[in-house]
């Protein structure tokens, strides 16, 4: 059994953000890439077999690209998209133990104080994107499910395609995420998105009528939209957009945002010990009979409403 | 009761306040904030008056603060060469933001009857009434950013969520009426010629109930947001106000600097270059 002290590779000051601990000088990104055009600067997520999938490595460019453009004083809006069909299909389930991104492996066997220090660490990531103190928009296309999710709630400003597909999936646990913080103690999206919604996805055009989003319009428009934005946020005083940025997130820490990443993550460790029906889908117990395939097969089947005439 | 920029009638227990310097589109000076100021105080009161609405003279609600040179030291912020002391920022954030929290908790329900342009200032007031209704010929918008100031009050998000309250606060782009109302930021819109009448149908309906339990209903709603932080927010605003107006004394060359536009080409070539930058992406909805 591999101990969390040998493979925690990530271990940062957690006084330093997230993107501040994250080196980019001399780097190659390849898991995310970082490219600057004029005042905006953009990260792709680049692991399009994936679906763009997050693990460490694309996190850490991820991160990286973060603190690059947070360095550059030309940089004054960051775009982040995902390369191929998708923005990013969320957590990568198939990642090795040892991968702090995706949900951690019971093989670890980590005791509470090392789940708080990946919890914080994992959730901080997410926090120090919100607060990134340059305006940032996420470019939405194809999947965007789970922690991808959480990435575009996180942004301040989200244009999608139309036809994106926005959902929680829970991996047979619950439909927790960030992205619910974004529609939940917030009008115009609570009361039209039950828990019944999570589960089959919601479009772009459909997070664009509730408020959730800023902006749908067709795929082939995307790039051209989230440019637009991009250049108009760019033509802004650059000072006084860093002002209203932590004058709207400082708000919401008032109304008790800050709180609610930590929920969050707490939520994180608690659903470790959920014990699950003999009819409920538990993703290890599932992944270890049946794999990673066998899981989805499983989650897809109990993801599917029953008919009344279905046997219980 | 003699005001030069406003009028204020009452009738079938409603007052009306009208925002009335029609000539400057109703932009706010220091008399106009001293006047509203006063009517407010004195009509509290006054139990006979049930509802109270406030609405703009001439072609428009209101464009905001005053942008002119004189007689506007309050509504704007403090000169930035002047290097006020951190205290005196400070005091004048606090005045500011007392103001508009005063509308919000105003002791009688209060509605903003909006047409033509609400802009800045004019828009805090309507998100500060507890019901804003508006011709469809109106266009909210707050474009304070673009001249490097933070936006004036912090019931953005309560309204409008996070990420509607980005996009407007940070572009400073204008909506039309039937944008506001879908994202929550008024309460209805109707036709231009029939906000007269919907407004009176409200007003007439809020004087129904008993005065005193109005105002209690109106005390736990405003009780509910505080306890979720809005009084804390109003408080953060004038600190980051403070960093805000200390932060203008120096404008970096090539930013767009609105107070220099303003006296080397005047307000009206200042307001077009401010207006011009967000417009190439975001047209302006057709004038009214």
């Amino acid at each position: 059994m591999t101990t969390f002290k040998e493979t925690v590779k990530w271990i940062t000051q957690y006084q330093k953000r997230q993107w501040e601990a994250m080196p980019y000088e001399g780097r190659e990104f390849s898991a995310a890439l970082y490219e600057k055009d004029g005042p905006i600067a953009r990260i792709t997520l680049n692991r399009p077999e994936k679906r763009n999938a997050l693990n460490d490595a694309m996190f850490n460019d991820l991160m990286a690209g973060l603190h690059k453009a947070n360095d550059d004083s030309d940089v004054r809006v960051v775009i982040i998209r995902g390369a191929g069909t998708s923005f990013c299909a969320g957590h990568d389930l198939s990642s090795p133990e040892g991968e702090e991104s995706p949900p951690v492996h019971p093989n670890m066997a980590p005791n509470v104080r090392d789940f708080y220090n990946i919890e914080r660490r994992r959730c901080n990531k997410h926090e120090d994107l919100f607060n990134f103190p340059k305006p940032t928009i996420a470019q939405v296309h194809g999947y965007c499910i789970g922690a991808g999710g959480e990435i575009q709630a996180a942004c301040d400003i989200t244009i999608a395609a139309e036809d994106a597909q926005f959902g929680i999936r829970g991996f047979g646990v619950a439909p927790i995420g960030l992205y619910g913080m974004n529609m939940g103690p917030w009008p115009g999206a609570s009361h039209k998105l039950g828990a019944g919604k999570m589960l089959p996805e919601i479009s772009g055009k459909e997070m664009d009528m509730i408020g959730t989003i800023n902006k749908a319009v067709p795929l082939e428009k995307l790039e051209e939209e989230a440019n637009k934005w991009a250049l108009a946020i760019a033509s802004q005083p650059p000072d006084a957009l860093a002002v209203a940025k932590e004058f709207i997130n400082g708000m919401l820490d008032i109304t008790g945002y800050g709180a609610s990443w930590r929920v969050h993550y707490e939520g994180h460790v608690t659903i470790q010990w959920v014990r699950f029906r003999p009819d409920e889908v538990s993703f290890y117990r599932s992944k270890k009979h049946g794999g990673l395939k066998g899981f989805l097969e499983e989650r897809a089947i109990h993801a599917t409403p029953k008919k009344k005439s279905d046997p219980q | 009761m003699n005001y030069q920029t406003i009028v204020y009638e009452e009738a079938n227990k409603i007052g009306t306040i009208t925002l009335n310097r029609p000539q400057r589109l109703n932009a706010i000076n220091d008399l106009m904030l001293d006047e509203l100021d006063d009517i407010l105080r004195v009509k509290e009161t006054d139990t006979d008056i049930k509802a109270m609405v406030i609405k703009g003279a001439g072609r428009c609600f209101s464009v905001g603060q005053d942008l002119g040179g004189e007689g506007n030291a309050e509504v704007m912020p403090p000169d930035s060469q002047a290097h006020l002391s951190t205290k005196d920022l400070i005091e004048t954030g606090t005045r500011w933001n007392r103001r508009l929290e005063y509308i919000f908790n105003y002791l009688k329900p209060t509605i903003a009857q909006v047409h033509g342009y609400c802009l800045g200032l004019g828009l805090y007031i309507s998100m500060a009434c507890d019901i804003t209704i508006a011709g469809d010929d109106a266009v909210f918008g707050d474009p304070s950013l673009r001249m490097g100031l933070l936006t004036g009050i912090p019931l953005w998000t309560w309204l409008i969520g996070i990420k509607k309250t980005k996009e407007l606060v940070y572009l400073g782009r204008y909506l039309d009426a039937k944008e506001a109302e879908r994202i929550f930021l008024i309460n209805k819109v109707v036709a231009a010629e029939k906000l007269e009448g919907e407004v009176g149908k409200y007003a007439e309906a809020l004087a129904i109930p008993p005065g005193d339990g109005m105002v209690v209903c109106k005390e736990s709603i405003n009780a509910q947001m505080e306890s979720r932080g809005v009084g804390s927010a109003w408080r953060f605003l004038t600190e980051m106000q403070t960093i805000n107006w200390m932060q203008l004394r120096q404008i970096p060359a090539g930013e767009f600097n609105f107070w220099e536009a303003r006296s080397k080409k005047g307000l009206k070539a200042a307001i077009q270059e401010r207006d011009a930058a967000v417009e190439k992406f975001f047209p302006k909805p057709s004038a009214p």
